[in-house]
């Protein structure tokens, strides 16, 4: 078996574990332990598509989604979680949008992920339309970015005691994945009252 | 957190074959609110299950154990009909990429979920899952009725809404306009469909009404142009694989199907294509080959299927491989006790021991195979049991049952060249064609003397004619078609007969389902139209 191979089923099992881990703090109320366990998780999960998108081998499928249920299911989801109160925003969110709904909620699940590491009191989810692009924001009300990170768009996000950059840089390749007539989706960062993490798709 | 009390009357079916994630899942629908919950560790259990009672929500690990996964095991419940539309089905993953494969719709899982997850996703996903169910039931139910007309005219009332349905309701028109034989219109919703955005599902619905009008070409380009953009979307290899095979181009179309393999190496379904084709291209290496892979993988589980073992038994057969065919043929025997065609395994034997020098073994298989007559029979076990017949030095018995066959399939050629095949076999070329040529002559004879009766006006007399010849022939679809078309004049020209227009409606849903592209289909649903527009609002009660 090759080392692909190998770390395929690693991932799988470690998250098996933690799935199990999870439920089991779930059961005892200990939502601490469900949101690091989730986490855990998710980041393997990023480790798996990143590894199918280096071999050109992530394929999305983009599909009809409406994109304010996805705003609300992930609130809803942190809301159940940390102390931070998490608002929404779909009042200008297009009825319909087209998207791979699994890859788009890794992607906004992982920025809400960070927020809630930064956010002082609150954070904002909203979904809108910005220049015939489908828009997704994370806002949260913490220092922002580091201007390191905000100088080369985030490519070179820097290996932290909080992560690998490995969310950004994944974040990037799903936008550009999504194409329509030539359009390309993609991601912006931006400092405004704290970070802002916009991701865009064509419509 | 308070959940709504629909969820109490909601039954749920849980399937994993790790103990703690199905005690994990346990206990986070027990937090919805979700009492009639049923838990089981493999798919026999869950067919159990299954069969005692009708759940709303299945929620089914993606790795079963026991050489199963979901998605085989979803394409078993929905090609068996073992739950209906109305049934939500949860696929629960370890990581995104499944998705990646597409089957054709029917096929796909409602959602998929990555675990872990906790109680709040479940809920989020049920109310949003749940409530685009209760949006699309009446669709759903319409659809499950084959009421094509009716379903058409709902979806249109979905579409002009415009919300957030919108797509769905289009996927579902379109798939009602081919299937109630409007190719025309299907051809111009489909491009209107893309217009708004090229999705692969409007590429292929365009394709299949494209082949349904005879343009074969256009379709097969757009199918290879679907291919290049999306190349995990299954349904178009079948699509390109099965017209290749109608033009005669068998090797192409193994070839296409090779491919699809490649991409879903799982995919029972497939391995079961491609052994068909190969069967009608008498290229047994190759159907011992796919179904041998196909009998490994279902073995021992709920899933096999006893066509697969006959089919494999007289391929290993024809290759001379008899002794690995008998083997099959012995584990079926005990596979298969009370379920499966087991007079199809019989006369597979039939043959096989005959030509594993066995003539007492033979003649006892025979024997099992003819018990019970042999009226009603499908096309592959009559054919199976007239060549076991011809094994035996039963020709008349064979040549009766070539008759039935060919009097129910008189215009399937595929059929006619397996009769012709068996025949040539064993000599008697000169024989199958006159067979094929005066049972044919014999069902033309009677289709016309109905013709005539409509004609001269005796359209109750013609369609009584037509609906008993199309009992006795179900497979004979000019019959059935004709019975539908008449029986539908019979309501126009005389009044309105709900008995009526719903025994047309059954007839035309058995043509569909067997040939959507059948000259007649178009026809009748022009005459349904007339019908609807003549009694409204009666007709549409």
């Amino acid at each position: 078996m090759s080392f692909p191979e190998i770390a395929a089923l690693t991932i799988h099992d470690v998250k098996n574990r933690l799935a199990e881990l999870a439920g089991k703090a779930e059961r005892r109320g200990d939502k601490d332990t469900v949101r690091t366990a989730l986490e855990a998780a998710a980041t393997l999960t990023q480790l798996l598509a990143f590894y199918k998108s280096e071999n050109g081998i992530l394929t999305p499928n983009v599909d009809a989604h409406a994109p304010a249920d996805l705003v609300d299911e992930l609130a809803h989801e942190a809301g159940g979680m940390g102390g931070i109160a998490i608002e929404t925003d779909c009042g200008a969110a297009p009825t319909l949008a087209f998207y791979d709904e699994t890859l788009v909620r890794m992607v906004l699940a992982n920025a809400l992920q960070n927020a809630m590491r930064h956010a002082r009191s609150r954070i904002m989810i909203s979904v809108g339309e910005r220049s015939g692009q489908v828009e997704f924001c994370v806002r949260d009300d913490g220092p922002g970015y580091p201007a390191s990170v905000l100088a080369d768009g985030g490519y070179a996000a820097a290996v932290t005691r909080e992560g690998t950059g490995l969310g950004l840089r994944l974040a990037k390749r799903i936008a550009r994945l999504h194409e329509s007539a030539g359009v390309r989706g993609d991601v912006a960062l931006a400092n405004q009252d704290g970070a802002v993490f916009a991701l865009r798709l064509p419509r | 957190m308070a959940y709504p009390a629909s969820y109490s009357d909601k039954r749920l079916l849980i399937i994993d074959d790790m103990p703690d994630m199905r005690s994990t899942l346990r206990s986070q629908v027990a937090s919805l609110a979700i009492e009639k919950v049923g838990v089981a560790g493999n798919i026999r259990d869950a067919i159990e299950q299954l069969k005692k009672t009708r759940f709303d929500i299945i929620l089914c690990d993606y790795y079963l154990g026991g050489g199963t996964d979901g998605q085989q095991f979803l394409e078993f419940l929905r090609s068996t009909n073992m739950i209906s539309r109305a049934t939500l089905f949860i696929m629960v993953t370890a990581e995104t990429g499944y998705e990646g494969v597409i089957t054709a719709a029917e096929c796909l899982p409602d959602d998929y979920l990555i675990k872990p997850f906790t109680a709040d996703t479940l809920h989020s996903r049920f109310e949003r899952l749940l409530e685009k169910k209760a949006r699309l039931a009446a669709i759903d139910k319409l659809q499950d009725q084959g009421r094509w007309q009716e379903m058409i005219v709902a979806c249109d009332e979905i579409i002009a809404a415009k919300d957030k349905y919108l797509i769905d309701a289009m996927r579902i028109k379109g798939n009602a306009l081919v299937m109630s034989g409007q190719f025309e219109a299907a051809r111009d919703f489909y491009q209107q469909a893309l217009a708004l955005r090229p999705m692969p599902w409007a590429k292929l619905g365009l394709a299949r009404a494209l082949r349904s009008i005879g343009a074969g070409d256009e379709a097969k380009a757009l199918l290879a142009d679907i291919i290049a953009d999306s190349p995990s979307f299954l349904s178009a290899y079948d699509m390109l694989g099965r017209i290749h095979l109608e033009e005669g181009r068998s090797e192409e179309a193994l070839k296409v199907l090779d491919s699809a393999c490649n991409v879903s190496p799982n995919s029972l379904a497939r391995h079961r294509s491609i052994a068909g084709i190969a069967e009608d291209a008498a290229d047994f290496g190759r159907v011992e080959q796919a179904l041998s892979i196909v009998v490994r993988k279902t073995r021992n589980s709920p899933l096999r299927n006893s066509a697969d073992y006959a089919k494999l038994g007289n391929a290993l057969a024809e290759i001379g491989e008899t002794g690995k065919a008998v083997a099959v043929l012995e584990e079926a025997k005990t596979s298969f006790k009370e379920s499966g065609d087991v007079r199809l395994l019989a006369a597979v034997e039939a043959v096989t021991q005959q030509k594993a020098g066995n003539p007492a073994l033979a003649q006892q298989a025979l024997e099992r195979a003819l018990a019970g007559g042999t009226a009603a029979l499908p096309a592959a076990t009559a054919l199976a049991i007239a060549k076991a017949c011809l094994a035996n030095d039963r020709q008349d018995e064979a040549l009766a049952l070539f008759k039935d066959v060919i009097q129910n399939n008189p215009e399937a050629t595929a059929v006619h060249g397996r009769v012709s095949s068996i025949l040539k076999q064993h000599g008697s070329e000169e024989l199958s064609r006159q067979l094929i040529e005066s049972s044919i002559k014999e069902i033309i004879r009677l289709n016309n003397s109905a013709v005539e009766k409509a004609k001269a006006g005796e359209f109750a007399v013609a369609s009584q004619m037509l609906t008993a010849a199309a009992a006795r022939l179900p497979d004979n679809l000019q019959i059935v078609a004709n019975a539908a078309y008449c029986l539908l004049l019979d309501v126009f020209m005389n009044g309105l007969d709900a008995a009526k227009l719903r025994e047309a409606q059954l007839l035309q849903q058995a043509v569909v389902g067997k040939n959507s592209r059948h000259p007649k289909l178009a026809d009748i649903s022009d005459l349904m139209v007339k019908i609807q527009a003549k009694y409204r609002p009666a007709a549409s009660a």
